[in-house]
């Protein structure tokens, strides 16, 4: 018998092994093959011979210490723990025999000796391992009695919003000390005392929210009792259905089970199967889905004629009449292009395909943009003139073959969680780390991180650093001329070759423009050009700046000089910020591209659109999210559908946009609150959580996935149903039954998504894309034998400054990012118990920067730029360097963005939120701008207000 | 901080010469002519043409080169598809 099928919702009791050599076994007289290095447990559990068990689980190591799943072994002594023997060839098993059932029926009369009788009430009653294991072990006494010394008495530790710590019914197993080292990686909790002492701690004795505990749920997921356990359980009881979905959060995509009782969740689980998280989570995927039925949910569609006015709740059908009405209107009085749309990356990609298909054929032009515009829109860019691929090279797992890992720019502990973990994980298995960041990002305090290089250069300077590294590569001679003579463009390599030789890119020239050691910046580039396998993995700190583009492609230059493109360890990782950034692209949300990265000039692809769609679509370029603001101020935009995006809270240079947003006739916005840009909005249209629909996201490594509704939606709609809704009224017919039509669509339409349909997904559980008749399970690893484009083309990558200079006036530069806690705006995220960790934004700034302005600990501080200013409390840290300060922008009444300019990117106009020059002192009130939002605030709270109460009225006159 | 958006097109056209300005003129007007007709807005590219026809005074020489080939591609596009 060999067996390779993979059951994610088994339990194998030990991590799988990978070797060539097989090795052959008899369990309980059933022969087996497996891979060398597999346990005993895990080789008779993949004969379905399962073995009793307690502390081993499958996502971690195996540790032998309840003794449960002992064995015999033929010619072996004693009775080994099953979990920590490995298979020998040859080797004959009896996992189940008389001596057997009494030593493990012993084992666990001790444990119940020490454990509170109260099956029936206890919150993991029916879903408990301990008692599994004593029904399974036919457990009928405890000769011990329960009156000695015991731990029933322990008290319990509620700090934690989601979940519960109750010592009394622990038992020891580790399990969630492991899962903290092992699966996380933060090793906050820890066995504290010895013998019948020990017990659970988190950090030193403390409550688990003052520890370091992340509130991964890792240990919560380990715990094989009660002693770990969801509040949401607690509360409600044990799921009695679960459906597999993706999580609505960051770019890494992590599969869930919904874990459910009739339409309510209970619990969100992180699937085993899940190929992005392999059942790993972090705080918001884990616990944060509450928003999702929050008192704030717009239930009801709503209009009013200006934004001064209180809300009318109305039918879908009067609201969308009156939406597709006001539309038609403003395009025959305007013109055809003064409409557009906006949709957002946390939409899925079939609402994406609509609402730009929506735009291109019932609005007749091509201003339909993305929020990856202030994002990643660099990255699609840079990769697709250097790489011809507008994507990721590589899947997640391929970090583990790294010898290098290089992160620019990104903070993937905060921002990208999981992953994170995954990174940690081999970088405590003894992975170089270099890291270029301008703050001390915690992945540089990875507990047992064997070596770190921390490159902290000034903001605004990536291009001069990238270019520095690349110049010490090629005088150095650290290339790798046989990649780059077989699979790049050699004019393109010479004409870069010559650019980067020169001087004036040595570190040496460029350290005073960077702020980094020049041989630092020599050691990083030998480091990670002599090693086997370097990686690059970046974030926004790369691509929101004026120069993002150019730093894209520097990266990439990089990556192909080394030769470290086409294999596993490898390639240039754009970490995404939310979780359909790489989808909302592909879909062709840009208004230069329609689906599949297929420019509007290219008659060709536009013709096969326009006989798909039946309907003649314009050739030229749409406006970007940028010019439609300046458009709209110019009188000319006058109208704009937003599906989910937030643009008056994260767009930069907050009085620009409200300014704009002030000058459309007609905005319509689609979300599930009343969010910032809806305050400015003419129409609501409730939209659908994640969990009330169906589709798909793509993740950071083009990994598609399913997203799967679980109940129904709370206002009515699907999100796309809206977006055909809102076609068929403007007389562009639209019919679909179900997202997987839309997709079979996109299917033909899409070169790279061919082979993509609803059945596959099912089937294989994710596809990478490309997925084509050459590819039919997609792809994980890019470019291995050639690039879309044939060869890699070398870019010049001219370090040009910014515009944005700090002076006497501005002396700090303000960069701006994101926490573990919140998400992005916030909208879904503050809605949540999340609010415990992260309930204001605050202005992180270096000690000798607060002394000389005689800044004290939570002082109000005004940041003024020469946009705007605004007004957050200090919080002193070194994590910054001198001269720079931080926020996040979380929390709309804080106005981070405020102070954004609107200096952007030179190809993309992704906003330059990395490089705000501002200064620094202390107050005593608001900002200006902070006093009108909350004055704006409260007036359209109380708009909302009367329609609900109109609403209420009428249901009581009826 | 906002400017009038015939600012902003200045702006944004002079940024994409600068970088790249590491090209020999020639090829840098080509590259920064090509790269606004593949992803500005038919009325960005005639506000710009405009601007360019009022003496494009802020716009730096490589820009004013790159305009006036976007001028002559869309003089051509008209002509060929009056022509059709």
């Amino acid at each position: 018998m060999r067996v390779e099928t993979f059951n994610p919702n088994k339990d194998y009791g030990t991590p799988a092994r990978v070797s060539e050599t097989l090795v052959t076994v008899e369990i309980d007289g059933v022969e087996i093959t497996v891979p060398e290095g597999t346990s005993v447990m895990r080789a008779a559990s993949l004969a379905n011979i399962n073995i009793p068990k307690l502390c081993a689980t499958d996502n971690l190591e195996s540790f032998g210490s309840c003794r449960l799943c002992a064995v015999q072994i033929e010619g072996r002594r004693g009775y080994p723990a099953s979990c920590t023997t490995t298979v020998d060839e040859g080797m004959k098993v009896t996992t189940q025999n008389s001596k057997l059932a009494k030593l493990r029926r012993n084992v666990m009369e001790l444990y119940i000796s020490d454990h509170p009788l109260d099956c029936l009430t206890c919150p993991a009653n029916g879903n408990c391992e301990l008692q599994d294991m004593a029904g399974d072990v036919g457990l009928r006494d405890v000769r011990y009695g329960y009156q000695g010394e015991n731990h029933l008495d322990s008290e319990k530790d509620n700090s934690n919003p989601y979940f519960s710590f109750d010592p009394s019914k622990c038992i020891v197993c580790s399990r969630c000390v492991r899962a903290c080292e092992e699966v996380q990686g933060t090793f906050a909790l820890t066995i504290d005392g010895r013998g019948f002492d020990s017990k659970v701690a988190a950090g030193q004795d403390e409550d688990f929210m003052d520890s370091e505990c992340v509130s991964c749920g890792a240990c919560v997921q380990a715990c094989p009792t009660s002693t770990l356990m969801e509040k949401s359980i607690i509360e409600m009881g044990q799921p009695e259905h679960s459906v597999v979905t993706t999580c609505a959060y960051c770019g890494v995509g992590c599969s869930f089970k919904a874990e459910m009782k009739g339409d309510k969740v209970v619990r969100m689980v992180p699937y085993k199967g899940g190929d992005a998280n392999h059942g790993h989570s972090c705080v918001k995927g884990r616990f944060a889905f509450g928003y999702a039925t929050h008192k704030d949910r717009i239930k009801a569609p709503m209009i009013r004629e200006s934004i001064t006015e209180p809300w009318q709740e109305v039918s879908w059908e009067e609201a969308i009449n009156f939406a597709a009405t006001r539309l038609k209107d403003i395009q025959s009085k305007y013109g055809r292009e003064s409409v557009g749309g906006i949709t957002s990356s946390r939409c899925t990609n079939e609402e994406s395909y609509l609402v730009q298909k929506l735009v291109r054929a019932a609005f007749g032009n091509n201003n339909t943009d993305t929020c990856a515009r202030v994002c990643h829109s660099p990255t699609g860019y840079g990769l697709k003139v250097t790489m011809g691929e507008s994507a990721g090279t590589q899947n997640f797992d391929s970090v583990m073959k790294s010898d290098v890992i290089m992160v620019i720019g990104a903070n993937p502990t905060d921002a990208h969680p999981v992953f994170g973990s995954l990174m940690r994980r081999r970088l405590r298995e003894g992975a170089d780390l270099i890291v270029a960041d301008p703050r001390h990002i915690d992945l540089l305090k990875t507990p047992h991180l064997k070596k770190a290089q921390h490159l902290a250069l000034r903001p605004g300077s990536n291009v001069a650093l990238v270019n520095a590294i690349a110049h010490v590569v090629v005088t150095e001679g650290l290339e790798d001329r046989a990649f780059v003579e077989s699979r790049c463009d050699m004019e393109s390599y010479e004409k870069w070759r010559e650019f980067i030789r020169d001087e004036r890119h040595s570190p040496e020239a460029v350290e005073a423009t960077t702020g980094v050691a020049a041989d630092k910046v020599r050691q990083a580039a030998r480091t990670f050009a002599t090693a086997k396998n370097g990686s690059i993995y970046y974030g926004l700190g790369v691509t929101e700046h004026s120069q993002g583009s150019t730093m894209v492609m520097g990266i990439a230059n990089l990556a192909m000089a080394t030769g470290n493109i086409g294999r596993e360890g490898v390639g240039v990782n754009p970490l995404r910020g939310q979780n359909n950034v790489q989808g909302s692209c592909d879909m062709g949300s840009f208004p230069h591209e329609l689906p599949g990265y297929q420019h509007v000039a290219d008659d060709t692809a536009r013709s096969h659109f326009e006989s798909v769609w039946g309907v003649k679509l314009d050739n030229e370029p749409g406006l970007r999210i940028p010019n439609m603001f300046d458009s709209a101020i110019a009188g000319e935009f006058k109208a704009l559908y937003v599906q989910g995006e937030d643009i008056a809270q994260s767009d930069p240079d907050t009085q620009h946009v409200e300014k704009a947003l002030r000058s459309l006739e007609c905005l319509i916005v689609q979300d599930l609150f009343l969010n910032e840009t809806a305050k400015f909005a003419h129409v609501l249209l409730p939209g659908s959580s994640f969990l009330e629909k169906n589709g798909t996201f793509t993740n950071a490594e083009r990994r598609i996935n399913r997203v799967r509704k679980v109940m129904p939606p709370i206002a009515g709609k699907e999100d796309w149903e809206i977006t055909v809704d809102l076609s068929n009224a403007l007389g562009y017919p639209m019919h679909y039954n179900h997202p997987s039509e839309i997709m079979d669509e996109i299917a033909s339409l899409a070169p790279t998504f061919t082979g993509v349909n609803y059945d596959r997904l099912d089937e294989l559980g994710s596809i990478q894309w490309p997925c084509n008749d050459e590819n039919p399970v997609g792809m994980p690893t890019m470019h291995v034998d050639d690039f879309p484009i044939g060869k890699g083309r070398f870019s010049v990558t001219e370090y040009v400054a910014t515009d944005e200079r700090t002076n006497s006036r501005f002396p700090l530069l303000l960069t701006t990012g994101r926490i573990l806690s919140q998400y992005n705006v916030g909208a879904q995220t503050r809605r949540t118990d999340n609010q415990a960790w992260h309930n204001e934004d605050v202005l992180d700034i270096h000690p000798s920067d607060a002394e000389l302005r005689g800044i004290k600990e939570n002082d109000w501080l005004g940041i003024t730029s020469r946009a705007g200013q605004t007004v957050l409390r200090a919080r002193i840290t070194d994590k910054v360097l001198p001269g720079v300060v931080y926020t996040t922008f979380h929390h709309p009444g804080s106005g981070a963005n405020v102070i954004t300019t609107d200096n952007s990117d030179w190809a993309t106009n992704c906003p330059e939120y990395k490089v705000t020059a501002v200064q620094v002192e202390r107050v005593s009130q608001p900002s200006e701008w902070q006093q009108n939002f909350k004055s704006f605030e409260a007036l359209q709270m109380k708009l909302l207000k009367g329609a609900a109460d109109t609403a209420h009225s009428e249901v009581e006159a009826e | 901080m906002s400017h009038s958006p015939v600012e902003t097109l200045v702006k944004m056209i002079n940024q994409i010469a600068a970088n790249n300005r590491a090209y020999e003129d020639k090829e840098a007007a080509e590259r920064v002519a090509s790269h606004i007709k593949r992803f500005w807005a038919r009325k960005m590219k005639e506000d710009l043409v405009e601007y360019l026809d009022a003496g494009g005074a802020d716009l730096d020489p490589i820009a004013k080169e790159a305009a006036e080939q976007v001028k002559n591609g869309r003089k051509e596009a008209t002509a060929t598809k009056q022509a059709v």
